[in-house]
């Protein structure tokens, strides 16, 4: 008998939804909502052993909590762990990448499912993912789909497009024969020739992100500075990277009125930083935003602001810090973002 | 797409000829004669010399270099195979000079156009400029071993120079004394030349000459970062930031039109050297007049912020299409906001019906998961891929290293075993394709 455990977030285990998005991880024996039609599909020789659960805001902003749940998941000592259909939850599907690509690092055969636009994909690596439907309207298609892959998985047999598989496959940097330049001179005329599929790069998908609604009434609204502006304190003691960020960092403001020049930097290395340091609120404008606050235009500012270095950043970085970015804020309860970019 | 067999025959690519599509250079009879010296071998002495391939820099060139901003200078030859590192380099530029001068115009020649005449060429050899200055981001590259292919400098003998900035000297003047030194080196080892006979003597055409017209015409869009002090690109002298973008014979640029003072982004910038040794037009160069017609090369700020970047996409799109070209290959300088740079103007050209080719970096992450592009083109999709910037490379530990003492980057000892990304080593991910780098799919 395979042992499966199956991990799904709060609300897909019943504990509730935004409300309990900040539990820890935890689990349940046996399977738990999703799961059982899952425990159908994989057949009388798996069986679903338990299921781990954590909340959207824990598992995407809580350092290490990829490492609890992979612990939780171990202690079961399964053979195979399926985790999702996440949809196109971020949060959800950052959790769902982040523990899968943790146990397939730890040896354990793994499958996640999620939306293919689901930010979370960029974490996965190259662990095998197959899509889901967008929301859980469409659960029944997306759980048949995981099923029949996890039946491959427990098979010991290599996913492909036609198992639904998507996520990027690894792309290594080699040496061409010949320089970028002869290269580039040979896709013209093969452009030219009528081939219009040809390319060494293949176009990537981006997701658009649609405004929020504006918050109905500021005056009662805690509202958080945040920046790619890379101002830290004088000295930048946490080592924030002046390029290509692979983390953000969050310092405290509330006690502070405003910030002066010589107590903060920036140390962005994309731009002349001269003008930022002569003034950090240019870059991070504590300044009016505590004016707003006394007038009571807005109802309080945060206790923190979070920032990273915005400058040869990768996409899937940024994609992170985003969705890091609201959980943390939401789990404060904060209401709105100031995001200045540079 | 490196097959050969996929590159059609050209008669298959013969164009209808179009009414109205004139080059404003069809009617040029220009053209500069290359007088190529190959350089074997280097030396230091008394007097500066060219004699059977060796070339030796004389000890009085740092004089050159004199200049109320610099309290001095040494240089240094690293050649190919030394045990030698080189960090925070700066620009590079490859010794040239003209018969009757004017190399280098605006810095050294007068700002007058150049591209005609005679030029001397020493090839393999370099002029690197390495130490700090604000802005320019830490920058490596190694003589020997693993590192060494990966910068077209690794295969080059570099003649580094390496700065004391005069007491309480602006930043701006050291760094304008240093490109204006560095070019008057570059032209003192060429001038030792002139007299030998040349390896090799080439005449390059001007554009537009004729006899190739029914071939596809194609031409190479070329933007600069020209992003503020330390960021910036010069034309004939000049900042070319606030300059609308432009037709420039490639020519021009083998004189040394076009001049580097970007010290971003090790990996992705075009020294002067690149602009000197165009890859892109020396790649149309081979294939013109058999395979397409080389029709053009426009140059192109690269501004800052998005408004500016449409317009200059428009703008270039247009001057484009007067010019009557059938298709463009666009190269950027820079990190991921001259992404935008090409992927605009590869859209608006794809509307007009040219044909337009990209070369990126890609920045997917150090295992190459990640999406690679962080500006991609909504349209157009023919992309070359010089590499990706995050990729992973092992520098061993070396015995000597020029440039400054640490490698900020780590903060260990320039001559430290070194773990970075290719990202950092100088002229690795070639905009304009110098490289040879690419990536493909991991089987």
């Amino acid at each position: 008998m395979t042992r499966v455990v199956h991990y799904v977030n709060q609300f897909f285990a019943g504990l509730g939804g935004e409300d309990q998005a900040g539990i820890a991880p935890s689990l349940k024996e046996g399977a738990v909502g999703p799961g059982r039609r899952l425990a159908q599909l994989l057949g009388d020789d798996a069986e679903i052993v338990a299921t781990v659960y954590c909340g959207d805001d824990y598992a995407a902003s809580v350092e290490g909590a990829a490492a609890q749940i992979l612990a939780l998941v171990m202690s079961y000592e399964p053979d195979v762990l399926i985790a999702g259909p996440a949809f196109g939850s971020g949060r959800y599907g950052l959790a769902c990448a982040r523990l899968g690509a943790a146990a397939d690092a730890a040896g354990l055969p793994v499958v996640v499912a999620m939306h293919e636009d689901n930010p979370g994909l960029d974490e996965a690596g190259t662990i095998p993912v197959v899509a889901s439907g967008a929301t859980s309207r469409e659960m029944r298609a997306s759980l048949d789909r995981l099923g029949a892959a996890a039946r491959k998985v427990i098979a010991g047999d290599a996913l492909t497009s036609d198992d639904g598989r998507i996520g990027r496959a690894a792309r290594a940097t080699t040496v061409a024969e010949t320089t970028a330049a002869e290269r580039a001179v040979d896709l013209v005329l093969t452009r030219l020739a009528g081939d219009r599929d040809a390319t060494e790069i293949p176009l990537p998908r981006f997701d658009r992100v649609m405004p929020a609604q504006p918050i109905e009434d500021p005056a009662t609204a805690t509202v958080a500075l945040v920046t790619e502006g890379a101002v830290v304190p004088n000295g930048n003691p946490d080592g924030l990277e002046s390029a290509r960020a692979t983390r953000w960092l969050r310092y405290p403001i509330d006690e502070v009125a405003s910030l002066a020049s010589g107590d903060y930097v920036s140390v962005h290395g994309g731009f002349s930083t001269s003008w930022a340091n002569e003034d950090p609120c240019r870059i991070l404008p504590l300044d009016v935003a505590r004016e707003l606050e006394q007038e009571g235009a807005i109802g309080k500012l945060h206790a923190a602001y979070l920032v990273t270095a915005g400058n040869g950043t990768s996409v899937a970085n940024a994609r992170r810090f985003g969705i890091e970015w609201a959980a943390e804020l939401r789990k404060a309860g904060v209401q709105a973002a100031v995001l200045t970019s540079t | 797409m490196s097959s050969a067999a996929r590159i059609p025959a050209p008669e298959k690519l013969r164009r209808p000829k179009t009414k109205g599509a004139v080059s404003s250079r069809d009617d040029s009879t220009r053209s500069l004669k290359r007088f190529v010296h190959q350089v074997r071998d280097v030396a230091v002495g008394d007097e500066t010399a060219f004699d059977r391939g060796v070339l030796t820099v004389g000890r009085a060139a740092s004089t050159l270099f004199e200049s109320p901003a610099l309290a001095g200078v040494r240089l240094t030859w690293a050649s190919p195979g030394d045990p030698v590192r080189i960090v925070k380099l700066l620009d590079a530029v490859e010794p040239r000079c003209k018969e009757g001068g004017g190399i280098f115009p605006g810095f050294v020649g007068p700002p007058e156009q150049q591209g005609v005449g005679t030029t001397h060429v020493l090839s393999g050899a370099a002029v690197v400029t390495a130490g700090f200055l604000p802005r320019a981001q830490e920058a490596v590259v190694d003589m020997a071993g693993p590192a060494q292919p990966l910068s077209f400098l690794g295969a080059t003998h570099n003649l580094v120079v390496e700065f004391t900035p005069a007491a309480d000297a602006d930043w701006e003047d050291v760094d304008a004394a240093l490109r204006v030194g560095a070019l008057k080196l570059a032209e003192h080892l060429a001038a030792a030349a002139t007299s030998a006979p040349p390896d090799a003597a080439e005449e390059l055409a001007g554009l537009g000459a004729p006899g190739s017209s029914e071939l596809p015409r194609v031409a190479a869009v070329t933007n600069l970062q020209t992003q503020g002090k330390f960021k910036d690109v010069f034309v004939y002298g000049t900042s070319f930031s606030a300059e609308p973008p432009r037709l420039i014979d490639p020519n021009e640029l083998e004189d040394g039109a076009v001049v580097s003072g970007q010290y971003g982004h090790p990996a992705l910038k075009n020294p002067t050297y690149v602009h000197q040794n165009h890859p892109i037009a020396a790649a149309l160069r081979r294939r013109h007049g058999r395979d397409l017609h080389f029709a053009g090369l426009v140059i192109c700020p690269e501004p800052v912020d998005q408004t500016g970047k449409e317009r200059a996409s428009a703008d270039v799109a247009a001057l484009c299409r007067d010019a009557g070209f059938d298709a463009v290959i666009i190269t950027k300088e820079g990190g991921g906001n001259a992404d935008a740079d090409v992927s605009l103007k590869m859209d608006a050209l794809e509307q007009m019906g040219i044909s337009a080719i990209g070369l990126f970096a890609e920045m997917a992450g150090a295992d190459g998961s990640a999406p690679p592009l962080v500006i991609a083109p909504a349209n157009a999709t023919a992309m070359v891929s010089t590499g990706n910037y995050d990729h992973r490379v092992e520098l061993p530990a070396v015995e000597r290293a020029l440039g400054g003492e640490d490698f900020s980057l780590l903060d260990v000892p320039a001559t430290a075993e070194l773990s970075v990304p290719v990202a950092v080593v100088y002229g690795s991910l070639s905009p304009l394709g110098i490289g040879r780098l690419t990536c493909r799919e991991a089987a």
